[in-house]
Formats: C-alpha cells, sequence, structure tokens
C-alpha cells in the first residue's frame, strides 16, 4: 500500500495502470456464480447455492398471476368440501391458507368448524312480526321481503346493509365487514356484500382491497414493498430470507417487509428500528462529514467509504470511526467493533446506569450508522467505476468483460458492508457470553476484511487485479461464515 | 330540525322518556344531533361525588359509524386523555349500528366503575395506576373534587 499516498482525497483519479493480468474468462465465470445473486435462477443441483445460509427459492409475480394461483386455491377447496367461492374464500383467509388443516376440520365437523370460523352460528333467527316489522337500525318499517340476514338470523333491512357495508369499505374493511347485530362476529361473505351493494364504485373498491387482505393472509405471497412497484413475491416456505425484486430493485425480508436484516431476526431489527427512531434526537450529533486527523489535527473531511483513513497532511493511518491507530485494526484483536461494558454496572447508581446504557447505544448506533453513510458513498464510487469503465472501452482499452471485476468487486463491497452493517443490532441485544464473544470475533474479522476491500476497491487502478480478487474471495468467506453460524431462520 | 333520521328521533325520545339512572342526555336546541351530557360519578369509585360534563355527537354516518363522545370536564382516568377522548373498544372497532347512546352511556359510566390501565390511553395515568393503584385513587378522588365538583362551576 505504498503508493496510496495523497489518495484518501482523490480516489479514483485517472491512472492507466488498470490492466488485465491474463486471468482466463473461465475464472471469471467461476467468480460470478460464486457472489453474483441469480435470483431468477433457481437451480437447486448448483452445489455453492446448497449451502449458502441465504439462499432463497422464490419467483415474481404480476397481478394477474397470483390472482390466478389464489383463484386456484380457491377452486380446489370449493370442489373438495363442496362450498360456495365466497365461503371458501373467508376460510383460506381466516386459516392461513392452510388447505390440509381446513379440510381436515371441516371434515370432522362442518357445522362446528364454519361457527368457529365466524361464518355460522347456533342463534336462532330473528322473527319478523307483523306485516310491515320495523328494521331495528334505522326505526323505519319495511315489508319482510326487505329483510336480509347472514346465517347467525339478525335481520335488518337491505337499505342498512348497503349503507353498513359502504361505511366499512370507505374505511378500508373489506375480509373483515361483521354483521350489524350487537356483539355478533359473524363474517360477512363476499356474494352478500356483492348482492347487496348498490354503488358499482365500492363494488370495485371492495374488490381491490379484499384481494390486497388476501395477499397479505398468504404466508408464501409478499407484495414487493418497493415503491410504486406492483410485483408480488411467491416463495415456497414464509421465512427471513433475502428477495431482491428485479422490477424495482428493493431488497427486502420474505418474512416482515422490512429492508432485508441477516443476521439479525425479524423482531430484533424492528425493535432497534424503533429504538433508533426514538432516540433520534439524541443521536444527531454522531453524524459528521469531517473529523480531525488524531495526530496533526488537521480536518479531514470523509468522502469515501472506507474507514481506514490516511491523513494528507502527516499520512498517519486512522480509523474514522474510532480515531484510532490502523494498524491494531487489522489483528486478531480488533477491537473497534467490541462494545467495552463497565463490569460493576450493576452495582452503579441509577444515574451512572442510565449513562452506560446511552453510551452502549451510541457506541452500536454510530457503527450501525456509519456504514449506512459508507454504503452511500460507495455507491458513489461504483457509478465512478460505471463511468470510467465505459471511457476505457470507447478508448479500446479492453472490452466491458475486462473491466467488470472492477463493478462486481464494488457489487461484492456493497454486500458485505451491507450485512456488517446488519450485525451491529444483533450484537446490541446479544446477552453476554461465549456466543457474543464468537459473534463479536467474526463481526470483527468482517469488519476489517469489508475496509480492506473497500480500500482497494478506491485504488482499484493501482491495485493488482489478483489482489483484490483475492480479497473479495476472503471478504464474502468472512460474510459466508458468520452468517452460518448466527442467521436462524 | 328536519331530516333527522327515524332512528335518531326514536333514540332521543326513549332517552327523555326513560333516562338511564345516573346519566343525563339532552340533545342541543339547535343541533339534534349534538348531546350535552353529564354523568355521575359511580359509587365506590374514585370518582363518587363528581358530576362529569361530556359532549356526545352523532356523525352523518351514524348508526353505521360510532358517536363521538368526549370528557369536557377533567378526569384522572387512565383509559380517557388529557384532551377527554376516551378509550374504549365499542367507540372504535367493536362499534356495532346496532348499539345505541344509550349503550354507549352505560358502557363510560361501567369504565368510570372499572379503570383498565392495561390498554391505557394516557400511558403516564397508567403507569402511575399499575405502579401504585393506590396513591392514583387518591390522584382521582382528589381531581374529582378539584375538577368534577356538583354545583358544576369547574370543568
Ligand atoms: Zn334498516
Ligand atoms: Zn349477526
Ligand atoms: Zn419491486
Ligand atoms: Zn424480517
Ligand atoms: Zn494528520
Ligand atoms: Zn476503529
Amino acid at each position: 500500500m505504498s503508493g496510496d499516498i495523497n489518495r484518501q482525497m482523490s480516489h479514483m483519479s485517472e491512472a492507466s495502470s488498470m490492466g488485465s493480468d491474463g486471468n482466463s474468462s473461465e475464472d471469471l465465470e467461476e467468480d460470478n456464480d460464486y457472489y453474483m445473486d441469480n435470483t431468477d435462477d433457481l437451480d437447486l443441483d448448483c452445489p455453492s447455492k446448497a449451502d449458502d445460509p441465504e439462499y432463497f427459492e422464490y419467483e415474481p409475480l404480476q397481478l394477474i398471476d397470483a390472482e390466478g394461483m389464489l383463484n386456484e386455491e380457491i377452486e380446489t377447496l370449493c370442489t373438495k368440501l363442496k362450498v360456495n367461492p365466497s365461503t371458501a374464500k373467508m376460510l383460506l383467509f381466516g386459516h392461513n391458507w392452510n388447505k390440509e388443516e381446513i379440510i381436515e376440520n371441516y371434515q370432522r365437523d362442518p357445522q362446528g368448524f364454519l361457527i368457529e370460523s365466524h361464518l355460522a352460528s347456533r342463534r336462532k333467527h330473528d322473527k319478523l312480526v307483523g306485516a310491515r316489522p320495523t328494521c331495528s337500525v334505522c326505526c323505519r318499517d319495511f315489508t319482510s321481503d326487505s329483510f336480509l340476514s347472514l346465517a347467525c338470523g339478525h335481520m335488518f333491512c337491505r337499505e342498512c346493509w348497503d349503507m353498513h357495508f359502504q361505511t366499512q369499505i370507505q374505511d378500508g374493511v373489506t375480509t373483515g365487514i361483521e354483521c350489524m347485530g350487537k356483539e355478533c362476529s359473524i363474517l360477512v361473505p363476499e356474494d352478500f356484500v356483492f348482492e347487496v351493494l348498490t354503488q358499482p364504485k365500492l363494488r370495485d373498491k371492495y374488490s381491490k382491497f379484499s384481494f390486497n387482505d388476501l395477499i397479505k393472509s398468504h404466508p408464501r405471497l409478499r407484495f414487493c414493498p418497493g415503491i410504486d412497484c406492483s410485483v408480488i413475491i411467491k416463495a415456497k416456505e414464509c421465512k427471513a430470507k433475502k428477495v431482491e425484486c428485479q422490477a424495482c430493485g428493493a431488497i427486502f425480508c420474505f418474512k416482515c417487509g422490512l429492508n432485508y436484516h441477516a443476521p439479525t431476526d425479524c423482531a430484533v431489527v424492528k425493535k432497534w428500528l424503533t429504538k433508533c427512531e426514538d432516540d433520534s434526537e439524541t443521536a444527531n450529533y454522531i453524524s459528521a462529514h469531517t473529523k480531525d486527523c488524531p495526530r496533526c489535527h488537521v480536518c479531514i473531511e470523509k468522502n469515501g467509504g472506507c474507514n481506514h483513513m490516511q491523513c494528507p497532511s502527516c499520512k498517519c493511518d486512522f480509523c474514522w470511526m474510532c480515531l484510532g491507530d490502523w494498524n491494531n485494526h487489522g489483528s486478531e484483536y480488533y477491537e473497534c467493533s467490541r462494545y467495552k461494558e463497565n463490569p460493576n454496572i450493576a452495582h452503579e447508581s441509577m444515574h451512572v446506569q442510565a449513562r452506560e446504557a446511552l453510551k452502549k447505544y451510541l457506541f452500536y448506533y454510530g457503527r450501525w450508522e456509519n456504514h449506512a453513510k459508507s454504503l452511500q458513498l460507495e455507491e458513489l464510487t461504483t457509478d465512478k467505476i460505471q463511468t470510467r469503465t465505459q471511457k476505457k472501452v470507447m478508448n479500446n482499452e479492453g472490452t466491458w468483460i475486462d473491466w467488470q471485476y472492477l463493478l462486481q468487486a464494488a457489487a461484492l463491497l456493497k454486500k458485505c458492508r451491507y450485512t456488517l452493517q446488519y450485525t451491529y443490532p444483533y450484537a446490541y441485544y446479544m446477552e453476554k457470553g461465549s456466543r457474543k464473544e464468537l459473534f463479536e470475533y467474526q463481526q470483527s474479522q468482517l469488519e476489517s476484511e469489508v475496509e480492506n476491500l473497500s480500500w482497494k476497491v478506491e485504488r482499484a487502478e493501482i491495485v493488482d487485479r489478483g489482489e483484490l480478487e483475492n480479497q473479495m474471495d476472503i471478504a464474502e468467506k468472512r460474510r459466508q461464515t458468520l452468517l452460518k453460524d448466527f442467521l436462524e431462520v | 330540525m328536519s331530516g333527522l333520521p327515524r332512528r335518531i328521533i326514536k333514540e332521543t325520545q326513549r332517552l327523555m322518556a326513560e333516562p338511564v339512572s345516573g346519566i343525563t342526555a339532552v340533545p342541543d336546541e339547535h343541533n339534534s344531533r349534538y348531546f350535552h351530557v353529564v354523568v355521575a360519578g359511580p359509587s365506590q369509585s374514585p370518582y363518587e361525588g363528581g358530576l362529569f360534563k361530556l359532549e356526545l355527537f352523532l356523525p352523518e354516518e351514524y348508526p353505521m359509524s360510532a358517536p363521538k363522545v368526549r370528557f369536557m370536564t377533567k378526569i384522572y382516568h387512565p383509559n380517557i386523555d388529557k384532551l377527554g377522548r376516551i378509550c374504549l373498544d365499542i367507540l372504535k372497532d367493536k362499534w356495532s349500528p346496532a348499539l345505541q347512546i344509550r349503550t354507549v352511556l352505560l358502557s363510560i359510566q361501567a369504565l368510570l366503575s372499572a379503570p383498565n390501565p392495561d390498554d391505557p390511553l394516557d400511558n403516564n395515568v397508567a403507569d402511575h395506576w399499575k405502579s401504585n393503584e393506590k396513591s392514583a385513587i387518591d390522584q382521582a378522588r382528589q381531581w374529582t373534587q378539584t375538577y368534577a365538583k356538583s354545583n358544576m362551576n369547574n370543568h
């Protein structure tokens, strides 16, 4: 790294030493397969996928395909149980789309199961008295044929039902509409709603909302959370695994729909994000774009993702996060990512404990936030690589294929740093003990290799291709090791 | 007032003819959908001896939508917040068009007899209730004396 001097401030400046050193295209393809996300490729036979802790089978569906899939499941149940589609839909919706369980329970005791599912009742039907009975909701009199009831026998006039449905649908309630009766939780099936509902506009709204409800209730379907994205993801099983939407690029957890968060699990990441939001005032001061060099105190601006900094003035190497000497960061005893708790904290006063708790949170939050920022800055690095590659190709200095490894390095860096960012909420909530020690050890290893990779990617033009590819391999191996040991799904 | 739904007319008539004990609900002279309500603090509750003013409004969609009810008199209660809003299931998702104004008022009266700090609207009050019920009840009693004394001069 002797040639790196003065480059901290001007990464990726023009240089012509970037060259292919004769790696065969075969090697390249192998590497490709190893770290590229070929999410459309569901080939199980590939050995690298079998032990990839993040491997997950899923496919994108368009609305119409998802609708077809739901209808198929509904039809199967109709045929099997001899119930109408509205009832089948409500049963599937209410029972997690578990057909086997529904069929078994229904066949054992049809009436009991329908009652339990809020679709039938043992209640005696209301008796309508006189030629023009009174509707108890509107207090007006109608002929008996204007009255309608669900399985529970609560009689109300058609107009009141219509008004009830209108109000509910306006509020976004569809599959959950209940009978108007006091303390009656009988559900209103779709066919009953459509028979009564007079406004065609609300019919459409009902269809749309209830379709959304059905998708959301289905354990193997998820709406892509991407903004304005209409893709529905279909997976084989409901697990907290990574989904990458090819339509909009969103990367999210299939189970909870939040940004993908391995190795942290759904509940913990949710807790963490809520905490960060609640404490955003306290943590505000952390965000800084400039820091002073720990040795010569010159003001340094961070304009790359790498946290291994080199002072442009005195050339000392230091860590952006802790301002410590970088040389300590590469060792087995790397301590920068580990929070050292006060061992006597239990005996301290409430006041000291509160201060310690805040200190601990800020330690983890600072690192979490810093990696998020580095990711943003590294996005710019990718753009630069792209522009420069374009230029090289135009000048006939190699083909796209020759320079592809640079983009692959940038993509891999992003992936590794992303996982690294999500190790911090995991560590924050971890109980003290040997498992935490192992986690922190692997975290520090990943931390150190990610920064090495970032350093090299930012200096890709003067770093030997073989060296860069080796660094990629090491970083990804560290990431995989950590996930294999700690990703629980 | 013309155009008032028959349901509201009927309910109002019945509230006048057979009032709920401990509660008065009188429609406003200019707006038949707006009721001036006074609830007497139930005996053996920290609100005993107090008279609590509430407003009750029947929205356009009533009875498809629940009435809107709010305490006007200050009250120390885990399910009622500083603005007088009430945390009561039948005023929210458990509303049914078959329920009536009188059911709502009876439920509010019951809520005064049995506060439920596990489903709080005001977290501070609820925490107080859970950590030191005796002290919270004292506080509620004190507020009743200060803000809800029967002469109705305060609110
Ligand atoms: Zn009616
Ligand atoms: Zn009913
Ligand atoms: Zn998408
Ligand atoms: Zn998740
Ligand atoms: Zn310096
Ligand atoms: Zn450090």
